[in-house]
């Protein structure tokens, strides 16, 4: 069983021994080795200052290990993606004549907004459940879901996902225990703590997403509620959008009220004061975001308990019957 | 599932064994490791460990649990090496 792995330190990765090998220099010139069972790595995920070779490239590469980079701050800038093994130019050809048809692409990205609107609302519901103000924001929230169906393009869908989660980030104030008030979504840098955790957990699930599409044969740069722009794996923004509210909001709300990470665990860096994590905060908060992505439910259809992660890629391979024409797409959506 | 495997091997084999089970598992003692494998993993790792093993000297126990929540771990003194994704 494949599992993600998160590096914080600095030092050089190698291949060795025919398999990972993660060495670090500490005090006095001396080494430490630290195996990675290279077997068992599904991705990697650097936040460290790492060294590595080619030679160790084509290793991960035979081993199907896709490797998520993430800067100084934390934030996400960019993937080794290997060779894939898994291509069809058949399902590439059905992946953009469903982008090319403006219906046909409506019918796929108004599914990933209705799940994601449909998640928002959940967590939504689960606090107002718990006695907190947030009617206002689930008002809003289902005007926008109602809307949904006469969208005639993307763009006002796109409105439609945005006025919603204006409502819906007005309503942290009432969620989340906080000290200063949450004024809104602000990234480039984000400018408190919870965009700052928010844009981490993001940049995290995007990469979690894009190792799922990894294994399957769609191709991660055709995509259909953003548009499939240079420079980015687009098709795994559209997918992570579903998940956001359930794995990284979640997340967020878990840490900040339980009082893991607070203010203290933030620093403000740079000319335009953004507020990042300092390192021992990214790594709880990581272990955290695992310990969502691992989370198991019994799935209806299947019979069986799967992980959240499992769940992204099921998304995937839904997608791919759905453009292969096998069952129309319905976008995953909580049912318990 | 989850698996522990410790081996006492003649020495001359003993890097090959270690090396072997260091691509699929954590070390976590001499001679012993633990991780979490798929059944064909394992059944890989079986084959792998039987061409280097003389069966009429070496001996590996292999442990595995359906779960990693069923095995309950203490550790007495020094703990030689974390298990963690987190590095």
């Amino acid at each position: 069983m494949a599992q993600s792995y998160y590096i914080f330190r600095s030092g050089r990765l190698k291949r060795k021994q025919n398999t990972l090998y993660l060495e670090q220099e500490i005090e006095d010139g001396q080494i430490r080795h630290q195996p990675i069972p290279i077997e068992n790595v599904r991705d990697l995920y650097l936040f460290g200052e790492i060294d590595l070779n080619t030679k160790l490239l084509s290793f991960l590469a035979q081993h199907g290990v896709v490797v998520h980079c993430f800067n100084y701050y934390g934030f996400y800038s960019g993937s080794f993606y290997p060779r894939e093994n898994n291509v069809s130019g058949h399902l590439l050809v059905r992946q953009v004549e469903h982008y090319l048809d403006s219906q046909k692409r409506m019918a796929i990205a108004k599914e990933f907004v209705h799940s994601a609107l449909f998640h928002i609302r959940r967590n939504l519901n689960y606090y107002r459940n718990r006695g907190k103000k947030v009617d206002e924001a689930i008002d809003v929230v289902e005007a926008s879901m109602g809307r949904l169906q006469e969208a005639q393009d993307v763009l006002e869908l796109m409105r439609e996902e945005g006025q919603a989660r204006e409502a819906y980030y007005k309503a942290f104030n009432e969620i989340l225990e906080l000290e200063e008030p949450f004024e809104k979504r602000v990234r480039r840098p984000p400018d408190n703590m919870v965009n700052a955790l928010l844009s981490f957990g993001n940049s995290l699930l995007y990469a979690a997403t894009l190792s799922e599409i990894y294994v399957t044969q769609l191709n991660p740069t055709v995509s259909y509620l953003h548009e499939p722009s240079k420079r980015r794996f687009s098709l795994a923004l559209d997918i992570s959008e579903i998940f956001k509210p359930l794995i990284v909001d979640r997340t967020v709300f878990r840490v900040i009220n339980k009082g893991v990470i607070g203010e203290e665990d933030f620093e403000a860096v740079g000319e335009v004061k953004g507020i990042y994590l300092k390192e021992e905060a990214a790594k709880t908060f990581v272990r955290e975001f695992e310990s969502s992505l691992q989370e198991t439910v019994k799935h209806r259809k299947l019979n069986r308990h799967v992980s959240y992660r499992q769940l992204i890629r099921l998304e995937a391979y839904k997608l791919i019957r759905h453009l292969l024409g096998m069952e129309s797409y319905r976008a995953f959506k909580v049912w318990w | 599932m989850y698996v522990i495997i410790v081996y006492d091997v003649e020495q001359e084999r003993v890097t090959r064994v270690c090396q072997l089970l260091r691509r699929f598992l954590h070390w976590v003692q001499n001679s012993a490791f633990e991780g979490e494998l798929t059944e064909s993993q394992l059944e890989t790792l079986k084959v792998k460990l039987k061409e280097i093993l003389d069966l009429e000297r070496d001996s590996v126990y292999i442990y595995r649990f359906p779960d990693k929540k069923f095995v309950r771990k203490e550790v007495i003194g020094q703990e030689k090496a974390l298990v963690e994704v987190v590095i």
